[in-house]
């Protein structure tokens, strides 16, 4: 009988002992804290947040100091050039959302006043489809018109490159964007803006 | 001896091994991209002044250009479309511009206005505008640029739709002409094509598509042209004399003859 009991006991104790260890294990898994939006924080080495934003900066800058806008405005009396988003391509290996910073440019252009942007062929067709619904739901005092729609004078295209390099434990990634305003109706190019990113990761000898 | 090839093989694997980067970081984990929209505050700023102060000039100019203008000028105006008879103000209302916008050439009673810049051509409601001439300070011609060449308006009846399509008729022609004697037979057919449509009573654009079909082998379509040429003549009755009776002769001749062989062959 006392056998027993001392049996149950030690098993009881080791249990304990097995639960208590675990607890630390899990509470310490995950640990989740906001921070500041603008801080670099580079983990793995590759495209990040800190890229998109740099890359953004650098063509607001360009873009807003350049005398294409101005040179416009000065031709049409004051009226401010209309830009359209066209395509951006991602040459690179790997997956970079290049929506990131293509809105914020396309938030400084319209913040700015500079210049005025229309919605993209992605995002007019919803537009579209929300004004033929109006004209025959809505009253017709509060309908959209049709055919008023602001022609694009130029189109933002742009694309994103990167060459990598690679020795032993170190790595060279260069990344180049550019991004080009193209006059809708001559093609020609009135503005061209880059942004170049060179990154040097060293791997240490126990991990990363 | 065996120490000292030790330290040879060392140095030896420390050359071939690669050279490591040694870069001062410019930005590393911890810091902060700057903001820029302190940036685009001053842009805002800026233009907002800059845009003010252009609408507030090209709103004097309009007030100028419509106070004792001739109707039919101030209506052109009032629809943004360069007409006969404007002066230089006036030009410029009519096309939303600052004097900044042209480049201003004078010799005695002849003005020449063209666009300061090619890009960024002045524009009316019509199109965008190539030049502007003035005598005695009132627009005595204009031009546009339009996709086939220079399109100019000269009197009243080239402003109107039916002139405009004549003149762009006429440049649809010399292209498909010139193409014609490159020997891009396809190329001219459809200019032709295009002016037959814009100048839809013309027997001699007949006769010309008809000749490049006839000369591309498309015998069918060659003798219908041909016959709508020689009954379009027949419909207009057209008394020809002079210069113009010799060639449509030649050409109605031409067709004629041209019928009966490609019937011929036809049957």
């Amino acid at each position: 009988m006392s056998v027993s009991v001392s049996l149950r006991r030690r098993t009881f104790h080791l249990l304990l002992v097995m639960g208590l260890a675990t607890v630390p294990l899990a509470c310490g898994s995950k640990k989740v804290s906001r921070i500041d939006p603008s801080s670099v924080t580079d983990l793995s080495g590759r495209w990040n947040d800190t890229d998109s934003r740099l890359v953004a900066n650098e063509l607001i800058q360009q873009s807003l100091s350049a005398a294409w806008a101005r040179r416009y405005m000065d031709a049409h009396g004051g009226e401010a050039p209309t830009v359209i988003v066209g395509e951006f391509r991602n040459r690179t290996l790997e997956h970079i959302p290049v929506g990131t910073f293509i809105r914020d440019l396309e938030r400084a252009f319209v913040n700015s006043g500079v210049v005025r942007v229309v919605a993209s062929s992605d995002e007019r067709q919803s537009v579209r489809a929300e004004r033929e619904d109006q004209q025959e739901h809505a009253r017709a005092e509060t309908r959209a018109r049709l055919g008023q729609e602001l022609g694009a004078k130029y189109m933002l295209q742009g694309e994103l490159q990167a060459i990598e390099d690679q020795e032993g434990r170190e790595k060279i990634v260069y990344y180049q964007v550019d991004a080009t305003l193209v006059d809708l109706e001559s093609n020609e190019k009135v503005w061209v803006g880059q942004h170049k990113i060179k990154k040097y990761i060293e791997r240490r000898r126990l991990g990363w | 001896m065996i120490h000292r090839l030790s330290i040879l093989t060392l140095v030896a694997l420390a050359a071939c091994s690669p050279k490591r980067v040694h870069e001062q970081p410019i930005l590393g984990n911890g810091d902060r991209v700057p903001s820029v929209d302190g940036t685009v505050a001053t842009v805002q700023n800026q233009a907002a002044m800059d845009r003010a102060r252009m609408l507030d000039r090209r709103d004097s100019l309009v007030a100028v250009a419509l106070a004792g203008c001739a109707p039919a000028v101030c209506e052109a105006v009032t629809r943004g479309e360069v007409a006969i008879g404007m002066n230089e103000t006036q030009v410029l209302a009519a096309t939303r511009t600052l004097p900044e916008a042209w480049s201003v050439r004078r010799s005695g009673p002849a003005t020449v206005m063209v666009p300061a810049s090619r890009s960024l051509a002045p524009r009316d409601a019509m199109g965008e505008i190539a030049l502007v001439q003035l005598r005695d300070g009132r627009v005595a011609a204009y031009s546009y640029h339009e996709a086939q060449g220079i399109r100019l308006v000269a009197d009243p009846h080239d402003a109107t739709t039916e002139g405009r399509a004549d003149a762009l008729a006429e440049m649809l022609i010399r292209e498909a002409d010139d193409l014609a004697a490159r020997g891009d037979l396809n190329g001219a057919l459809d200019r032709y094509d295009r002016a037959s449509v814009l100048r839809a009573d013309d027997p001699l654009l007949d006769y010309r598509i008809a000749t490049l079909l006839d000369k591309q082998l498309r015998p069918i379509e060659a003798r219908i042209r041909y016959q709508l040429f020689l009954h379009r003549l027949e419909l207009e009755k057209i008394e020809a004399k002079g210069d113009a009776y010799a060639k449509l002769a030649s050409a109605i001749a031409h067709a004629k003859e041209r019928i009966i062989v490609l019937e011929k062959h036809g049957s």
